[in-house]
């Protein structure tokens, strides 16, 4: 088994901060200012926002569960564990590649639009000089991002799910130190 | 080890839990923390809800709420935990790390001796001299018959 964060008030407030900011400036990725250890295939930077976001009150769903990992989640932040994506309020997307389709996760009903799931979509890599632009609020003019490892088919389905708002999901995606956040409302422009 | 090591176990998280912090330290004393110790979960104070029932088998009610700290070591592959009732977070180091090194078979019949065995000893002194005070003030009622 391994340790969680030293001071899990301290260093999950901190991480915390750094996530808050992430989702106001969507697509404008942030370093995280404290990596915990993490069992195989988490990785660290996305444990850290597990072990922020998750308690006793949340559901995880992980798409490559095993048990070392399980126990470790359920240990360190008392979590529940979804079977079904659709239950889960958190998950844990580790294999961006064979992700399942947007739709299979909450997006909310129109009475509470908030009872949608967020993502953790463990990424290769972010290059800011590169990729698709992006726009709406939180975002001055446009923001230019690519994510590496990340299917073409994610970005058709978003679109799909766009037609939606307010309902839809909100997603973090993180490559070794940073995170990068794509709430609902910020649109992909065409180029 | 006890044919049942589960309940082996239980009896001695308690006693440790139960144990003064002072007691325990004394003890422990002899037993350095070895290099590969990890803190799985540093000591972390807390409030648990008490929960009764009347007479044990009535509804359930709520007591109370009550302080604990819980802390977890990970020993080379055994995991020690200790749940221990106040703020005191070394006492509930010292007794994660006693159930951690309680639970490895050589170090066990050491530990039992130097350790468990003082602080069960101390533990019945203290339940012994709480009774015999209760007893010293205890009152016998009586009711007069009253003649009709």
């Amino acid at each position: 088994m391994l340790a969680a964060f030293a001071d899990p008030v301290f260093d999950s407030q901190r991480n915390f901060r750094e996530m808050l900011q992430a989702m106001a400036r969507p697509m404008q990725p942030r370093e995280l200012p404290l990596l915990p250890p993490s069992p195989a295939p988490i990785t660290p930077a996305a444990m850290a926002l597990l072990l922020t976001l998750c308690d006793a009150t949340t559901s995880v769903w992980l798409q490559q569960p095993n048990d070392e990992a399980m126990h470790h989640l359920r240990f360190h932040t008392g979590t529940r564990l979804a079977e079904n994506p659709a239950e889960a309020d958190f998950a844990l997307i580790s294999d961006p590649a064979n992700m399942p389709p947007l739709a299979t996760f909450a997006h909310g009903d129109m009475r509470y639009p908030d009872r949608s799931a967020s993502l953790i979509v463990q990424v290769e890599g972010f290059r800011t000089d590169a990729g698709a632009h992006f726009a709406g609020p939180g975002i001055r003019d446009t923001a230019q991002l690519a994510i590496d490892g990340l299917p073409e088919r994610f970005w058709q389905q978003r679109a799909e799910m766009a037609a939606q708002l307010p309902l839809g999901i909100d997603l973090y995606f993180v490559a070794a130190r940073r995170v990068a956040a794509l709430p609902r409302t910020t649109r992909k422009l065409e180029s | 080890m006890d044919s049942s090591p589960h309940l082996a176990r239980q009896q001695w998280m308690s006693l440790l839990a139960q144990a003064e912090p002072g007691e325990l330290a004394t003890a422990m004393e002899a037993f350095a923390l070895p290099a590969d110790a990890t803190w799985l979960r540093p000591p972390q104070t807390g409030l648990y809800m008490l929960r009764g029932r009347v007479g044990g088998t009535g509804p359930q009610f709520n007591l109370g709420e009550v302080t604990v700290t819980r802390c977890s070591v990970q020993i080379g592959t055994r995991v020690g935990h200790a749940w221990v009732r106040g703020g005191n977070s070394r006492h509930a180091e010292l007794a994660a790390y006693a159930d951690a090194l309680l639970q490895d078979n050589e170090q066990h019949p050491q530990l039992s001796q130097h350790v468990l065995e003082p602080l069960r000893q101390a533990l019945q002194a203290r339940r012994d001299a709480a009774s015999r005070k209760a007893a010293a003030s205890k009152v016998e009622f009586f009711t007069v018959v009253r003649g009709e």
